[in-house]
């Protein structure tokens, strides 16, 4: 395997699990969340400094879960305040506030970043067998949680908090758990793309990517895992496939966002559903 | 001197700052949408005065030329994407209106080049006057005299004309607005074209004040424009020409201190963030969530 | 489902070439049975470093067609591979990785910003494949290893290079500085900083500003009450413009000095009649009688439509480089080439003379400073006191 195809798959790891996580917050919780960068980079930046202190990949794993989790709780908190719109536009003010703040902290290496991260020692390879394992740990963990009474109960927020209190589902409780999983997941994603790069900039998790996330959940069709397990492979490998994407990416990420919510608002899932209706009744 | 400087900084800010997030609060006053692509339409007319300016040398023209493109691309925006999704819950709206702006930012960086654009032959911009030791700039006057204007007549639109004052009653109780034979669409149209047309000034006006129109130029401005709408009151014009007077002081001497800690941006956003959460419904306060 | 692609303007004219000059001189050299010579180009298409980007994959582009135009090096083609890394880290990883595994490339040049050059070098290092940085200033890039060499001053020698400037050759003692953070605007004024004790200059007061900043009211108002001898400002040159064009609105007459991101004719656009009496320091000397140079500005301007300024004139001048070492090691493999651009010795780049590289491979050169007069830029002198901004050495 080509140190280009290793490098590829791994970060299509990354994304699948970024995206999958995305999908919990709010596709499954209807959380719209902007800002799943800084969650990202919480992970990536913890993993970094643990990395460079004890060079121990189980610690800088857990440090990026807990930094990633403890932001998401604090940031779900917010969401008990405001409305859905209002909470996007404070996720989308999170994302600047830790990338506006990193950008001023020296001992978060500032402009420059941290570099000289030690590696796993699992090699470029070994990287991407990690990742994928965890992609595929998340992939089953988001299942598991779309049947589980847990997942109903996030989806009866996400559809209608006020019928949902009426049941019994404390929305509050539940939007924080959403937001702690989902980040949590983020940050582990972090984690791995210190492990993969070996030095970070604060760029790579600015409010662009938290939107390119997001097109990733609304092409995928929001809600569905699959679906999204879809799109965050497809829109990874797409840049790579078709030079135009490459060149022209905000452009083709941006209108297929709008064109998927004007035109398939369920996105790729609701568009296969769809077909495979139709073709059982044929 | 240092702080009348400072002072004639910030309110010049503050003006265009108003004159752009008047359309952003006017929207959502009437849709509920957060129409965050509202930033494009600005970009679009700084682009536009300054391209017109220089394809036929004069800056009036440029002006005039935004006035017409902006309104229609605004509206476009209202029939295109906003409409169809008026039923679904509003942070449909506001991720499509996301997925534009960052589309649009990505387009004019392709039509009109990653340099940006410059005015050709522009005085204006470097005209100074002198009073009494501290310098105040021809555009920066202009920005005070464009913003008076604006507010003046819209508030005299929205009292003393039909058409306004029906915008106005469609926009505090569309029911029983409509009920009198007002038409909600064409109000609607109204206050995109209206809120597209003073992003369009504004947007000429912040060319001719930085001498330079980049793709990013939308997206700076776009942050400010939604904590000032919620610090305004959402829907209230008056409430956000307050507002953005207020932020555009304490940016200007706020600066100065907070740069050392925060990037500029997110000095808006904590703002932001701490107003929602302790008054979600905005101050002014108009119209709640 | 992954399509390879390579940049190259005349591909068929080029393997009928390639076949030719292979059947001229197989038997002499040691090349592998390859038509050309692939040389690897990281450029920043898209992103916030699209405009230098451009430029550099412009000038990277003439470079290669002005060697192959006059015979090629060694006999052989020269074909730029060129990959957009978004000035990224990942993305330059990513490309770094394609160039070396799907392309098979040895022989690299970045021309893009810090953090590509930055991630990309330990990539390249470790395959053993030559990168000439030719604009990136992360100090790390040449710390990666000996297949490293970097084309441009470092941030710190700039700004010690400009407290000389500023105080003893301007003779200027009170200035005010404004950085622009990131890492290179910083970096720059670190030197700046300091050095300025050792010619006398006091730092009245220090500002900062982001890259996205177009408008400067606060620190304009609060540098004319400063009242300094001077004005030192890093940044680029649409943040340079707007800001020296309200320094002056404000009726701020003292002299400016600028960093060398502030090099470009869009600078003197945007800031129009304010940009006059500005200095650039290590500005690119537009002015140089030499044939070359002409050559390369007048092509430059007619490809892309506007004036090739320093990001251009040092990409142009990497490939050269590369080409130039991969002649005189009279070999293309990456160990010899190495070897030979280490032992570089007055190679003409467009900005003037080179001496050589250092045990680091950082760049040894005269800075030189351009001063804007009557809207164009102008030779205001050359700071050739090596010692006083030597880069750092191999530890």
């Amino acid at each position: 395997m080509s140190a280009y195809t290793i490098s590829i798959v791994s970060i299509i790891g990354i994304n699948v699990i970024l995206a999958v996580s995305l999908n919990m917050i709010s596709g499954f919780c209807g959380q719209i969340s902007l800002g799943h960068g800084a969650f990202f980079g919480a992970g990536a930046y913890a993993a970094a400094l643990v990395m460079v202190k004890t060079a121990s990949v189980p610690l800088a794993l857990l440090a990026a879960l807990a930094a990633g989790s403890l932001l998401g709780i604090i940031v779900g908190f917010a969401s008990l305040r405001v409305r859905s719109d209002f909470l996007a536009v404070t996720t989308i003010g999170v994302n600047f506030l830790f990338v506006g703040f990193v950008r001023k902290q020296t001992w978060l290496g500032g402009e420059m970043g941290i570099s000289g991260i030690p590696p796993t020692g699992l090699g470029a390879s070994g990287n991407m067998i990690l990742n994928l394992a965890f992609a595929c740990a998340t992939i089953a963990f988001s299942l598991y949680l779309s049947r589980s009474w847990m997942g109903f109960a996030f989806r009866a927020v996400g559809e209608d908090e006020q019928a949902a209190t009426t049941l019994g589902i404390s929305a509050g409780a539940y939007k924080l758990a959403a937001f702690g999983i989902g980040t949590a997941l983020a940050g582990l994603a972090g984690a791995l793309y210190t492990f993969f790069t070996q030095f970070i900039t604060v760029d790579a998790f600015d409010f662009i990517f938290s939107v390119m996330l997001m097109a990733m959940v609304v092409i995928g069709g929001i809600g569905s895992t699959w679906g999204v397990v879809a799109a965050a492979i497809g829109l990874t490998l797409l840049p790579e496939a078709i030079r135009f994407v490459n060149d022209y990416r905000l452009l083709v990420f941006g209108g297929m966002l709008v064109l998927v919510i004007r035109l398939a608002p369920g996105g790729l899932a609701a568009l296969v559903y769809r077909l495979s209706v139709r073709v059982r009744k044929a | 001197m240092y702080y009348i400087d400072l002072a004639v900084t910030g309110i010049s800010f503050g003006c265009m700052y108003a004159m752009m997030s008047v359309g952003l609060t006017l929207v959502y006053g009437l849709l509920r949408i957060l129409h965050v692509a509202h930033a494009s339409v600005f970009a679009l007319g700084a682009y536009v005065t300054v391209l017109v300016a220089n394809a036929t040398g004069s800056i009036a023209l440029g002006f005039v030329a935004a006035l017409v493109v902006t309104p229609l691309f605004g509206m476009a925006i209202y029939r295109l994407l906003y409409e169809p999704l008026l039923n679904y819950r509003p942070d449909v709206p506001m991720i499509a209106s996301v997925g534009l702006l960052v589309l649009m930012q990505d387009a004019f960086r392709i039509v009109f080049g990653e340099q940006g654009v410059t005015f050709h032959r522009n005085t204006f911009s470097f005209t100074t006057f002198d009073v009494a030791g501290v310098t105040i700039s021809a555009v920066q006057i202009a920005l005070v005299v464009a913003a008076a204007i604006v507010f003046l007549g819209l508030h005299l639109f929205t009292t003393r004309t039909r058409i306004g004052v029906g915008w106005r009653a469609t926009v505090s109780r569309p029911k029983i607005a409509a009920s009198f034979g007002i038409d909600p669409i064409k109000v609607r149209y109204l206050n995109f074209a209206i809120g597209s047309a003073l992003a369009a000034v504004a947007g000429g006006l912040v060319a001719l004040l930085n001498n330079l129109v980049d793709p990013g130029i939308g997206f700076v401005v776009s942050y400010k424009a939604l904590a000032i709408i919620v610090l305004g009151g959402l829907g209230s014009v008056r409430g956000t020409l307050v507002a953005s007077l207020v932020l555009g002081l304490v940016e200007s001497y706020g600066t100065i201190f907070f740069g050392a800690w925060l990037d500029r941006d997110a000095i808006a956003f904590l703002a932001l963030i701490i107003l929602l959460m302790i008054r979600p419904q905005g101050f002014a306060g108009a119209r709640t969530a | 489902m992954l399509i390879q692609s390579f940049r190259s303007s005349a591909f068929g004219t080029k393997t009928l070439l390639g076949l030719a000059s292979l059947a001229m001189l197989g038997a002499v050299t040691t090349m592998p049975a390859h038509a050309d010579i692939k040389i690897g180009f990281q450029v920043p298409l898209t992103g916030p470093a699209a405009t230098d980007g451009k430029s550099a994959q412009i000038a990277g582009e003439m470079a290669v067609e002005d060697i192959n135009a006059a015979g090629g090096v060694l006999g052989q083609k020269l074909q730029l591979i060129t990959y957009d890394d978004q000035a990224k880290s990942d993305q330059a990883i990513f490309t770094a990785n394609k160039l070396i595994g799907e392309d098979g490339v040895k022989l690299v040049v970045n021309g893009s910003y810090s953090a590509s050059g930055r991630a990309a070098a330990p990539v390249f290092q470790k395959a053993g494949v030559v990168m000439i940085a030719a604009y990136g200033v992360h100090p790390d890039i040449t710390r990666a290893g000996d297949y490293m060499f970097r084309l441009v001053h470092l941030g710190p020698p700039q700004g010690a290079a400009t407290a000389l400037y500023i105080g003893k050759t301007l003779g200027l003692k009170k200035i005010s500085t404004i950085t622009m953070d990131n890492d290179y605007g910083q970096a720059t004024m670190d030197g700046f900083l300091e050095a300025a004790p050792k010619y006398g200059i006091e730092v009245l007061n220090k500002y900062s500003y982001s890259l996205k900043d177009r408008q400067f009211g606060s620190i304009v108002a609060s540098v004319k009450r400063d009242n300094p001898d001077g004005i030192y400002a890093t940044g680029y040159f649409f943040t340079g413009g707007p800001l020296v064009a309200q320094l002056r609105a404000a009726g701020i007459t003292v002299p400016i000095v600028g960093s060398q991101a502030f090099d470009s004719e869009k600078f003197i656009e945007i800031a129009g009649p304010a940009a006059e009496g500005t200095y650039i320091i290590d500005s690119f000397d537009r002015d140089r009688k030499d044939e070359a140079l002409q050559k390369f500005f007048n092509g430059f301007k007619q490809r892309a439509g506007y004036a090739p300024e320093g990001v251009a004139a040092i990409t142009y001048s990497a490939v050269r480089l590369m080409a130039d070492g991969i002649k005189r090691a009279n070999s293309a493999e990456p160990d010899k080439v190495r070897d030979a651009l280490a032992s570089t010795k007055n190679f003409p780049l467009l900005e003037g003379n080179m001496n050589g590289f250092n045990s680091l491979h950082e760049m040894i050169m005269p800075i030189h400073v351009n001063e804007i007069k009557d809207g164009k830029f102008t030779p205001a002198g050359e700071i050739s006191d090596l010692n006083a901004f030597a880069p750092p050495e191999k530890q």
